[in-house]
């Protein structure tokens, strides 16, 4: 009869036990930022269906205090899964090969990050024009 | 206790058992074969092997250089039939690795590209980066994997053969998991344990390196050749002895001491070329360099290290760092996290370290042993390329081209034997079970494994080093003498079954004891100088009349082993001078218009 | 060493099957010189205080993969990791994470070995060659497109590092399914298409939530979780093929 009696860890509370997987599930939780903003922009996307006072109406409560706080947490924690995001971005890609060299992670998430930061600068510099 | 029956059993799941057991299946898919390894199979120590495997590749080349390099550089104690079918066998072998996978190192075209090393005449060395055994044993390992044939034992630790009717026909092995013994039974047995270097101190060996089946084979009354023929690297991280390959030194690196002087020109390895040439300084074999080293030290010129002791410098710096990271990036590696030195900046302290046992199991050129069923490959045979100083690069292929050999004449044997009376082998098995477990068992020692290990690997390096004395070799043959039976004394803490390593540590330190002795006993009674068998006590020159001989090793049961002296093959190199530089090159060209 | 006597501590998860119900801390007072690795802290344990203390090692320089083990709660290679970087604290040491302790810092590798097995690690050709044919031609691109995944040395961190495995161990995991791509990588091989049934099975690339930290821990380099991503967009463009193209995807 064999001895043998391996002995299996508990893996309860495994996130806690390393900051490296902390911070994963901060990142991945700042998802659910992204998905909540989704339906802010979907539920205006109604209103503006129901005609205009609805639309306006969407609009005013935009504009209220509350509302601007919660801008702000939103903006700091998109901006946060964004970065997060092209971090993670190099090892997801085949290589990227350029002139017989393949391109660097910190390229890859270099240039993931510059895209975001012109598109945003870009969408903002068009919203003010409209407005 | 279970019992599996086999055709071939393998003890040994490094690069050399796992070629032959590749050979069994492919010369006959019918046969059960069992491939037993103390440690999962990649991680056996021709994983640690660097520069690369050996064989003739270049237009320019030919299998008689590589015969007449191999020849030399072994002193002249080679078997010349054998080195002949090695050479020739060689490059085929590589080319198979290479169809299997072996992501060999190429050249802009894309063919396999070949480094220079040392004693080499051309550049004939297929490497990998280096980590070319790394890339072998997993091509290999992965390979395996394909034939269903192979039934792997896996952490399976063997204590013993099965001999009966005068043939060789199994093993008996230890699962380490449960510490529950198996019997395997096989008409053809193959050794392929690896080497035994891990009797002396510093060493480039990993832990496993033990010996075992050197001495298994040794017990059972099969000779152990050359034994004294124990090669020093010439470039070894000091105290621990990690392993700086040759190729650092094939790629253009220099050795030297402590004024910045490449002191290799004063050891019969010069004058100094403008670029690196074929066997001329740093590219001379590992016997003559190791050496240099030694007589460097006596003369006070060596680099004195608060911590490290006293060591040379391997100077890469001129090579940069981009060439380096290409071809050398383990030991870049290596020295940046074992050292903390940047090797495109700073110079290597290095000095002489144990990295291979030339000698072995007394094998022929089928790789059988004396005792019928019984074969031995690799670094715990000797089949007789090496002779008194391997060349660097020759042993990776000699797990190829042997390990084919042996696993197509144990299939063979195989094929044709008899059936075994398995009742007699049986009780032979619980025996031997009885025996090793007694071992354990056994209460009231007071010795400590470790101390035996220690006194016995310092005493070999006393003994046994570089240079050797009459005295001192005395001296170790009677500690060797005295540890054995401080041996019948032995404590082991751990008494249970799952996964007892203290106990098979015990076990292989038996091993050990007895290969050392096989060693020092073989180098005291060659009273000449050859190839890594240097005295300094009035036999400081080769004698061709009195020992150009291969020394065996007979095993004697609580006793020293018995020495006797054996023929070597000659076939197309007669005994000469051996001489690198440009008097190798003089020498070259005489033998050659006196050929004519 | 005994020049400077320097000490530290080492706590030791042990683990006897024979006689413990469960792992439990012990410590050791060793003494230490700057070049001794944690490994030969523990190698000292084993020579002078005990001998049952039981790990797996051999090569010492971080090429044969056996002594993985936790390092402070992190995966490392106990043989290239030094205890003078710990020092003076209290230096921990466990079996890897997500594997069954057989005693002490033994771990059960048997299923990590299965599933190696079953990746069908070895050339399938394109196009058999004879040996009197040669060697296959490689260019530099072809050789780039594979390399940097033959480096694994199966150590196993990176499963000590996945919490996706420890919490399904069934999954074929990062350096089983990096050898697979290595494989299915190289310009000899042609079975790319075999492998794609396990890639995209229930063990294979799709239990990967891309946390990373595989290739964080891997001391060789060899981007685990890279290979183990890739799968997944060649995986789901194979599932898609099948729809459009009677030709498309594996099966």
């Amino acid at each position: 009869m064999s001895k043998r009696r391996p002995y299996v860890r508990s893996m309860d509370g495994w996130w806690r036990k390393n900051p490296f997987y902390v911070e994963y599930m901060i990142h991945e939780c700042t998802a659910l930022f992204v998905a909540a903003y989704a339906f802010v922009l979907l539920v205006g996307l109604v209103r503006l269906g129901q005609g205009e006072a609805a639309w306006n109406g969407w609009l005013d409560a935009l504009r209220s205090p509350v509302s601007v706080a919660f801008h702000v947490v939103f903006l700091a924690v998109i901006a946060y899964h964004t970065y997060t995001w092209f971090v993670i971005m190099p090892i997801t890609l085949p290589p990227i090969i350029i002139g017989g060299k393949t391109v660097g992670p910190g390229v890859i998430t270099g240039g993931g990050l510059l895209a975001a930061v012109v598109v945003s600068l870009v969408m903002l510099a068009l919203v003010w024009r409209i407005v | 206790m279970e019992i599996f029956k086999a055709d071939v059993v393998i003890v040994g799941g490094g690069g050399a058992g796992l070629r032959a057991a590749i050979a069994v299946a492919e010369s006959d898919p019918a046969l059960k074969i069992a491939l037993v390894s103390k440690v999962y199979p990649m991680r056996s120590h021709t994983v640690a092997a660097e520069g690369g495997a050996a064989g003739v590749k270049k237009p320019s080349d030919s299998f008689d250089y590589h015969f007449h390099d191999t020849v030399g550089g072994g002193d002249w104690l080679c078997e010349q039939d054998v080195v002949e079918y090695f050479v020739e066998q060689a490059p085929v072998e590589l080319t198979q690795l290479e169809h299997w996978g072996c992501p060999w190192s190429r050249t802009e075209d894309g063919h396999v590209n070949v480094r220079a090393f040392g004693g080499m005449k051309i550049e004939r060395t297929w490497f990998a980066a280096d980590k070319s055994g790394f890339h072998i044993l997993h091509t290999l390992f992965q390979t395996s994997i394909k034939y269903p044939s192979i039934k792997r034992f896996d952490e399976h630790f063997c204590v013993d053969l099965l001999e009966e009717d005068g043939r060789c026909q199994g093993v008996v092995v230890i699962e380490m998991g449960t510490g529950e013994f198996s019997m395997i039974e096989a008409a053809s047995v193959i050794i392929a344990t690896g080497g035994a270097g891990r009797v002396f101190r510093e060493s480039t060996l990993g832990g496993i390196v033990t010996g075992d089946g050197m001495a298994l084979a040794y017990r059972h009354g099969v000779a152990l050749r050359d034994m004294e023929f124990v090669q020093y690297h010439p470039t070894c991280m000091p105290v621990t002895g990690l392993l700086f390959t040759e190729a650092c030194r094939g790629e253009g690196g220099f050795l030297v001491n402590k004024d910045g002087y490449r002191y290799l020109q004063d050891y019969g390895l010069g004058p100094l070329p403008d670029k690196p040439k074929n066997k001329y300084m740093e590219l001379g074999p590992r016997d003559r360099l190791s050496q240099a080293f030694f007589f460097e030290q006596q003369k006070g010129r060596t680099i004195e290290h608060p911590t490290l002791g006293s060591v040379v410098h391997l100077d890469l710096r001129h090579l940069g760092e981009a060439h380096l990271r290409e071809r050398l990036p383990l030991i870049y590696e290596m020295a940046e996290t074992f050292m903390g030195l940047d090797p495109a900046k700073d110079p290597i302290p290095v000095r002489p370290g144990v990295h291979y046992t030339m000698g072995g199991i007394k094998v022929d050129g089928n790789c059988a042993a004396s005792l019928p069923g019984l074969y031995a490959i690799g670094e715990c045979s000797s089949v007789g390329i090496h002779g008194a100083n391997r060349l660097g690069s020759n042993s990776l292929t000699e797990l190829l081209v042997f390990g084919k050999v042996a696993g197509v004449a144990a299939a063979k044997n195989a094929r044709s034997a008899a059936p075994g009376n398995s009742a007699s082998l049986l009780k032979q098995a619980q025996a031997i079970e009885q025996r090793v477990m007694a071992l354990k068992t056994r209460t009231g020692g007071t010795e400590r494994i470790a101390g035996i290990r220690k006194e016995m690997a310092q005493t070999m390096e006393d003994g046994c080093g570089i240079y050797r004395m009459q005295d001192t070799m005395q001296a170790t043959c009677d500690k060797l003498a005295e540890l054995r039976e401080r041996f019948k004394n032995i404590s082991i803490d751990d008494k249970s079954s799952v996964w007892n390593t203290d106990w098979l540590t015990a076990i292989e330190l038996d091993y050990q004891l007895d290969v050392a002795q096989s060693m020092a006993h073989s180098a005291i009674n060659r009273k000449e100088s050859r190839g890594a068998h240097q005295r300094l006590d009035g036999y400081e020159l080769r004698d061709d009349v009195a020992f150009l001989k291969h020394s065996e090793a007979y095993y004697v049961a609580g006793g020293a082993p018995r020495i006797v002296l054996g023929d070597v093959k000659i076939t197309k190199s007669q005994p000469a001078a051996r001489a690198y530089g440009a008097a190798g090159e003089k020498a070259d060209q005489e033998r050659k218009e006196s050929n004519v | 060493m005994s020049e400077n006597h320097k000490i530290i501590e080492i706590e030791v998860l042990r683990y006897n099957p024979e006689s413990d119900d469960e792992p439990h801390l012990e410590v050791y007072k060793v003494p230490f010189s700057d070049d001794m690795s944690v490994l030969q802290g523990a190698q000292y344990i084993k020579d002078n205080f005990d001998g049952s203390l039981t790990f797996r090692w051999s090569c010492r320089m971080a090429i044969c993969g056996s002594c993985g083990m936790m390092i402070n709660g992190i995966p490392k290679l106990s043989c290239e990791t030094f205890l003078r970087d710990y020092y003076p604290s209290r230096i921990r040491i466990e079996a890897m994470a997500n594997f069954p302790i057989e005693k002490d810092l033994v771990v059960d590798l048997s299923g990590f070995i299965e599933k190696l097995e079953s990746i069908q690690p070895y050339i399938i050709a394109k196009e058999p060659r004879t040996l009197e044919q040669g060697e296959y031609l490689q260019t530099p691109e072809e050789f780039n497109r594979y390399i940097q995944f033959t480096s694994c040395i199966n150590c196993t961190l990176c499963y000590a590092a996945c919490p996706q495995f420890g919490l399904n161990p069934d999954f074929i995991g990062p350096a089983a399914i990096a050898l697979l791509h290595r494989y299915n990588m190289d310009s000899r091989d042609g079975a790319a298409a075999q492998r794609m049934e396990l890639v995209a099975s229930e063990e294979g690339v799709f239990n990967c939530s891309a946390v990373g930290y595989c290739s964080e821990v891997c001391p060789k380099h060899v981007d685990p979780a890279n290979a183990v991503n890739i799968n997944k967009t060649n995986a789901a463009k194979d599932y898609f093929l099948r729809f459009l193209s009677p030709k498309g995807g594996s099966k």
